[in-house]
């Protein structure tokens, strides 16, 4: 026995599993504790409530929900849309964030300015409340009788931006989407290999996916409704075509902005990274401004701010969750409408925690490979 | 070893004992109220306009307020014996159990689950609060068929979300539901025209309409959702209370029914112009006795507080700024749904 605890190895070993085995005993316990009470309070648990239809709808789903769709439909509309808004405007803040990255880095003394004057505007006010400002600026707009027509396509009122579609369904719309992404890869990695074909990359591409477009938009035709569907007024609504909320454009809105503040000071801190001899090298071959910038100066940048990067991105992921303030439907709100409306806390909370557990390691785990394809071999970085 | 385990099995014991619901003795709440000299009533935690409020004087006003005062006086024969404790709305079961409140009047809705599950027993519905709808007085909608196609929106987890889907899917009405967590987002979203209506419970619709920026801008749609059954709660198994509080509400009624104001009171216990009259004013002895009450406490209660319509139109109707019309709160010959009972 004593030579057992002598024996560092087997004692450490020996720890470990005492440790491991009070931590599962203690969360197990936790477990069956709260099964028992929720019992005794005559609270049904289990998922069985995912099949039951809700009673009340949501206003905004990228597929059909209704009152008489089951909790399992609702979540997802709300795990989709927040998904929606979450990508759209982390893209949308990559963007904002580089071309502000590079106005506070450049020399022009107006760009600078502006890119500053951006920054401390946008990063120094909490995000919660520029979410309320773009909300009121949005719900502000003139009724839809008042709508602001734009050239009789589009209408902007309270109601949001109504734009008109074209007659396709939403599975035409996932073939285009999945068709996009497969033949552009095809075409990439077809062409990459013969000289004459790389410069013409792009063209064919673009000339692939009308006609993939052109295709679908035919076959997909309802009988008897016009190709491009037009958003009318009809008594207290627009009729036809889409409308894009103003819950949603606020958020976005937000989140792109706040998002590109931050961004762009990642940004500028990887240009700035940058040893001056590169830029200075690259000069001296007698590259523009431009190739500097596209060949040396953002390559370089990408590799130092990507880890920054990533933690940005995760975060305004997880920023999306304030849609609930201003009545957007994300999985946030969901869940808790769903917490409020069915009484099933628990399995909505660890529903809610895997949905954004999900979604966040995978933005993580993509944002790690990427990191690891890019890093420079030989530096350890 | 031993004692230590006696110690922790004790200490766990004691605790099991705590943690336990504290019960008020439930016996004889009316005695208890006259012995301390003052009834525990409940109030709001802030302003629950129209019903629960305090005015720039700093004192308490509105619906419930008016029935917490009639039943002070009934009982112990003035308004002002009365104490109003702030609870917010989670509080007021526990508040009841644990005997810092001797009643709940706070527009608590009869339900199946506080009827049994909670310890509380309820008096005749006082209030009928309805769902209905507040929207722009510019698009001139009569009903909710009117509203087709509209932005509604809703304060999200609550029963009106479902309410609206039933009711709106049962007449095959299309809308939008706009679901807002918080109150004020739902107002602001109003007033700013993003929705063209908002569903909700009559007093709310109708302070929302008061604290608009145009209140002339709304009107309150004649068209009723749901109806929820308020009534007053008091603890389970106090067979007394719960008689004085349905007499006390009944006696309101029997005052409207015959024309028994607050001015005209006095006039009529001169010279009941009918046995009932006489009966409720204890003109005729029985109303007081067989209660454990004074024979003149209806009368009391009428002169410090009024009649129902005259509670309901100072507080919440006409009189009032939130100007809610009294549909189903009407008596039964007016179209209502109240009535009295037989006072012999």
């Amino acid at each position: 026995m004593v030579s057992f605890f002598k024996n560092s190895r087997l004692r450490a070993w020996f720890i470990q599993a005492l440790v491991l085995l009070a931590t599962v005993g203690t969360l197990a316990s936790f477990i069956l504790i709260t099964r028992q009470n929720l019992l005794d309070l005559g609270i049904a648990t289990g998922f069985g409530f995912l099949d039951r239809s809700t009673g009340w709808p949501i206003n905004f789903a990228l597929f059909e929900v209704t009152a008489r769709s089951p909790y399992a439909h609702i979540l997802l509309a709300g795990l989709l849309n927040t998904l929606l808004v979450g990508l759209l405007g982390i893209s949308l803040a990559v963007l904002l964030g580089v071309i502000v990255g590079l106005m506070r880095v450049s020399r022009n003394f107006v760009l600078n300015l502006i890119g500053t004057t951006f920054v401390e505007a946008f990063r120094n006010v909490p995000l919660i409340l520029q979410v309320f400002v773009w909300y009121a600026i949005f719900t502000h707009l003139p009724s839809p009788r008042g709508a602001i027509s734009i050239f009789g396509f589009g209408f902007l009122s309270n109601r949001g931006l109504m734009l008109p579609t074209f007659d396709m369904s939403g599975w035409d719309i996932v073939i285009f989407v999945l068709g996009t992404g497969l033949f552009g890869y095809l075409i990439a990695s077809f062409a990459s290999s013969r000289d004459a074909l790389r410069r013409h990359v792009w063209p064919l591409i673009l000339g692939v996916v009308i006609a993939l477009f052109v295709v679908l938009l035919f076959i997909g035709r309802t009988p008897g409704e016009a190709i491009i569907n037009v958003p009318e007024l009809r008594g207290l609504r627009f009729i036809g075509g889409v409308a894009i909320k103003p819950e949603f454009s606020a958020l976005l809105v937000a989140i792109a902005v706040f998002g590109g503040a931050y961004i762009g000071e990642i940004v500028r801190g990887g240009i700035l990274s940058i040893d001056r001899g590169q830029i200075e090298a690259a000069r001296a071959l007698g590259l523009s401004n431009y190739q500097v910038n596209r060949l040396v100066t953002l390559p370089l940048a990408f590799r130092a701010i990507l880890p920054a990067l990533a933690n940005q991105i995760i975060w305004l992921m997880k920023a999306t969750t304030l849609g609930i303030a201003i009545g957007y439907p994300d999985y946030f709100m969901v869940v808790s409408t769903s917490i409020n409306q069915s009484g099933q806390t628990i399995e909505l909370l660890s529903l809610l925690m895997g949905g954004f557990l999900v979604i966040n390691y995978s933005i993580g785990f993509a944002m790690n490979r990427l990191n690891r394809h890019l890093a420079i071999k030989g530096q350890g970085g | 070893m031993l004692k230590i385990i006696i110690s922790i099995i004790s200490a766990v014991a004691v605790g099991a004992t705590l943690a336990g619901p504290a019960r008020a003795a439930s016996g004889d709440t009316v005695k208890t109220i006259k012995e301390r000299g003052s009834l525990l009533c409940t109030g709001h935690n802030g302003s629950y306009l129209g019903f629960a409020e305090v005015d720039d004087k700093g004192k308490w006003k509105g619906f419930d307020i008016e029935f917490c005062k009639a039943l002070a006086t009934a009982i112990l024969g003035s308004p002002d014996k009365l104490q109003i404790i702030p609870v917010s709305w989670a509080q007021r079961f526990p508040a009841l159990q644990s005997g810092d409140i001797d009643v709940i009047i706070k527009v608590t809705g009869w339900t199946m689950g506080r009827d049994t599950e909670l310890g509380l027993q309820f008096g005749r519905p006082y209030f009928i609060g309805p769902t209905t709808i507040l929207t722009r007085a510019e698009l001139n909608a009569k009903s909710a068929k009117d509203l087709e196609g509209g932005v509604f929106c809703i304060n999200a987890g609550t029963s009106i979300e479902r309410i609206v889907a039933d009711y709106m899917g049962a007449r095959d009405i299309k809308y939008e539901a706009l679901n807002f967590e918080k109150a004020e987002e739902l107002r602001a979203a109003l007033y700013a025209g993003r929705c063209d209506a908002l569903a909700g419970f009559g007093p709310f619709l109708a302070a929302t309409r008061f604290n608009a920026p145009n209140p002339e801008d709304f009107v309150i749609i004649d068209e009723v959702l749901a109806l929820e059954p308020e009534g007053i709660a008091a603890r389970q198994g106090d067979d007394n209370f719960i008689d004085v509080i349905n007499w006390m509400v009944s006696a309101l009624l029997t005052a409207e029914e015959n024309d028994v104001t607050m001015a005209n009171v006095d006039k009529q216990r001169a010279n009941p112009p009918s046995p009932t009259i006489g009966r409720l004013l204890g003109v005729t002895p029985g109303i007081g006795d067989r209660l454990g009450l004074s024979n003149d406490w209806a009368y009391n209660m009428i002169k410090a507080v009024g009649n129902y319509s005259e509670i309901y139109e100072r507080t919440i109707g006409k009189d009032s700024p939130y100007n809610l019309p009294r549909g189903k709160n009407h008596l039964w010959k007016n179209g209502g749904l109240h009535y009295s009972l037989v006072l012999d």
